[in-house]
């Protein structure tokens, strides 16, 4: 299977700061794309450049077989929709949606009344149809997106370019509008890229999601791969919360800075850095536990509690039934246990699986074990 | 204490007071001179009024003014909306001396800018010197008083479209491109309403005081009745000869002129606007 967009050891430099650097990619055709990370990490450069609104300072862009570079912007037949909009302010809505099919030449142009069928169907598929008449300026957020949508999509790209598009809304109409962006995506199959620094977001839309950072390109995956199997500290940090513990690798034995034994680990003998996410890890009540609960807040489903160790404060999250029945306060004492957890011996190498002591409950069998 | 519940807060307290002082200040001084000038012009009654303007060489004068000055507000708005695109839209040296120099016209005396202009533009001058090969005559021709009108009119647009094209965002100029549109549609299609208002707004003001210039245009203009002799200038003849009244009925019909015109374009503006 071909990509249907191919980028080539595409770099870019903006002054001194390398925005992009080196960067192989393929969208698969039919896909919906998500390139993940925080700002500055170079996803809406690409982004850009992938819609030629920026030229790149190295590589290619291929669209199926073709340089991309022959190609002016607006001829690439990609729909591109702007985190604010971009919505044209002086037009209806209609005439926003209709806009594309009206600067064609007149040759190629299509007939008004065809065009006119054409936008009333993309409004009706936008469910903003009863809008036709009205000026951006006196739409919602959300309804304006869907308006750039239909924009976008009114041209027949060959592929759906989206920055940031949620970015601009609130919570509950990012939730509503994401949804409805996957069921649209089920049905068109249009090939699309979409930037987002969100990672429930790029989770929980995207087929793939590229995780980048500095210019480079972290780790490619499906959602449940980058974040149950991350190949950099980068991506574990940059998925979801998670506690950073640095360590020792001793004999396979997790060791940390203060001595207490987190866990086992089948890696080389050295420094290393241990990540356990706040629902990997356990407490329990224990009198003489070096651990204490600095504070709990009911969050949902969940208790989210800040637990004081040593120098450090850790995040632990669990069911509300089970805080509950452990019948915990704040101010208690209490020992931790990491069930899972990843460590890194080395920048930019995959995890090693941190596996509890064994038994489960023999960590405070071990002199020093974490918080006994 | 409860009626003031009801009452929007108001930064600038006392409506009543601001709405006084805002009538009384007009009032003093525009009102109050223009009244005396209408009231001037019909001291020797109607068909005096009517005898002062029923001249040749007034209406020509009118015609010479309100043409020029309608010119000029074009060529204004033309090269000031470029000025200011290129302005807003391009970082090069030197870029904020030209921003500041735009001003200039606004704080030059235009006597002086009036007698550069003529130097410069008469047969034997810089510019007027390379013209006159062509036959082309600028000082002392109507196409002295527009040149000197679009000195005076050109900040006015420079200055009303500037900062809407600084808020005009990039982005929608890039979506124009993505969805297809050349250069040429987007500014006429997506840029250009855009900055309609602040266009036609600055072509008013450069419009208003092109009809009511005199300091640059009379050195330019070479005054020859008929052909380049502007209104204001005739006022000031008359004034010379102790004719008050005829000044006075210039002057009057002159205003009215003006506020016709003026309003035409603001009903015209508010049209475009509702659209």
């Amino acid at each position: 299977m071909t990509a249907a967009i191919e980028i080539r050891g595409v770099s870019k430099r903006f002054g001194s700061h390398l925005a992009l650097d080196n960067i192989h990619l393929d969208v698969r055709p039919g896909e919906l794309l998500a390139l993940l990370g925080p700002s500055g990490s170079g996803k809406t450069s690409l982004l850009r450049i992938i819609a030629g609104l920026e030229a790149p300072d190295a590589g290619q862009v291929l669209f199926g077989a073709e340089d991309a570079a022959q190609r002016r912007a607006g001829e690439r037949e990609v729909g591109f929709v702007f985190q604010h909009y971009a919505l044209f302010r002086h037009m209806t809505v209609f005439e926003n949606v209709a806009f594309g099919l009206r600067v064609v030449p007149r040759a190629r142009r299509l007939p008004r009344a065809v065009i006119a069928e054409r936008v009333t169907r993309l409004l009706e598929m936008v469910q903003l149809a009863w809008l036709a008449d009205r000026m951006p300026a006196q739409l919602s957020g959300g309804q304006r997106q869907r308006v750039a949508l239909a924009r976008a999509l009114a041209i027949e790209p060959r592929v759906l370019l989206l920055d940031e598009p949620f970015g601009a809304l609130d919570a509950k109409v990012r939730k509503e509008l994401r949804r409805w962006l996957r069921a649209l995506h089920e049905d068109v199959k249009l090939t699309s890229v979409f930037v987002t620094h969100d990672q429930d977001e790029a989770l929980e839309l995207a087929d793939r999601v590229v995780v980048m950072s500095a210019g480079r390109i972290e780790q490619i995956g499906g959602p449940g791969e980058v974040y149950t199997a991350p190949a950099s500290a980068f991506v574990h940090e940059f998925l979801g919360d998670t506690n950073r513990l640095d360590c020792r690798i001793e004999g396979g034995r997790v060791v940390l800075t203060d001595g207490a034994l987190l866990g086992r680990a089948d890696a080389p003998d050295g420094t290393a850095v241990a990540y356990v996410r706040p629902h990997e890890l356990d407490v329990a009540a224990t009198r003489e536990g070096a651990a204490v609960i600095r504070h709990a807040s009911t969050f949902g489903p969940l208790v989210r509690l800040i637990v004081g160790f040593g120098e450090s404060s850790l995040d632990v999250a669990m069911p509300v039934e089970r805080w509950v029945r452990l019948g915990l306060a704040v101010d208690d004492r209490v020992s931790l246990t990491a069930r899972y957890g990843a460590v890194f011996t080395r920048p930019g190498q995959p995890a090693v699986l941190l596996r509890p002591c064994i038994p489960m409950n023999g960590l405070r069998a071990v002199p020093g074990a974490l918080g006994a | 204490m409860s009626h003031a519940l009801g009452r929007p807060h108001l930064v600038i307290p006392g409506f009543r007071l601001s709405l006084g002082l805002t009538t009384g200040t007009l009032a003093v001084l525009v009102l109050l001179p223009l009244a005396a000038m209408i009231a001037i012009g019909l001291a020797n009654g109607v068909p005096a009024f009517v005898a002062a303007l029923a001249d040749r060489r007034v209406m020509a004068a009118f015609r010479v003014t309100i043409g020029a000055a309608l010119v000029a507000a074009v060529v204004s708005a033309a090269f000031g909306l470029l000025l200011a695109w290129v302005l807003t839209r391009y970082r090069f040296p030197g870029r904020r001396i030209i921003d500041a120099a735009v001003d200039l016209p606004f704080a030059l005396p235009t006597a002086v800018a009036g007698i550069a202009l003529t130097a410069l533009y008469a047969p034997n001058g810089w510019v007027g010197g390379l013209l006159a090969p062509f036959g082309i005559k600028v000082a002392f021709t109507p196409l002295g008083i527009v040149v000197a009108l679009v000195f005076v009119g050109l900040p006015f647009v420079v200055r009303a479209v500037q900062p809407v094209l600084e808020d005009l965002p990039a982005h929608e100029e890039e979506a124009a491109h993505l969805l297809g549109a050349t250069p040429a549609q987007t500014f006429r299609r997506v840029i250009l309403p855009a900055m309609a208002p602040a266009l036609v707004t600055g072509f008013t003001m450069a419009f208003a005081r092109g009809l009511g210039e005199y300091g640059s245009v009379i050195f330019i203009a070479g005054n020859k009745p008929m052909l380049s002799e502007i209104v204001p200038l005739l006022i000031v003849i008359q004034l010379d000869q102790y004719n008050y009244t005829g000044a006075a009925a210039i002057g009057t019909l002159m205003l009215l002129a003006s506020f016709v015109l003026l309003l035409a374009i603001n009903r015209l503006q508010a049209w475009a606007g509702g659209r």
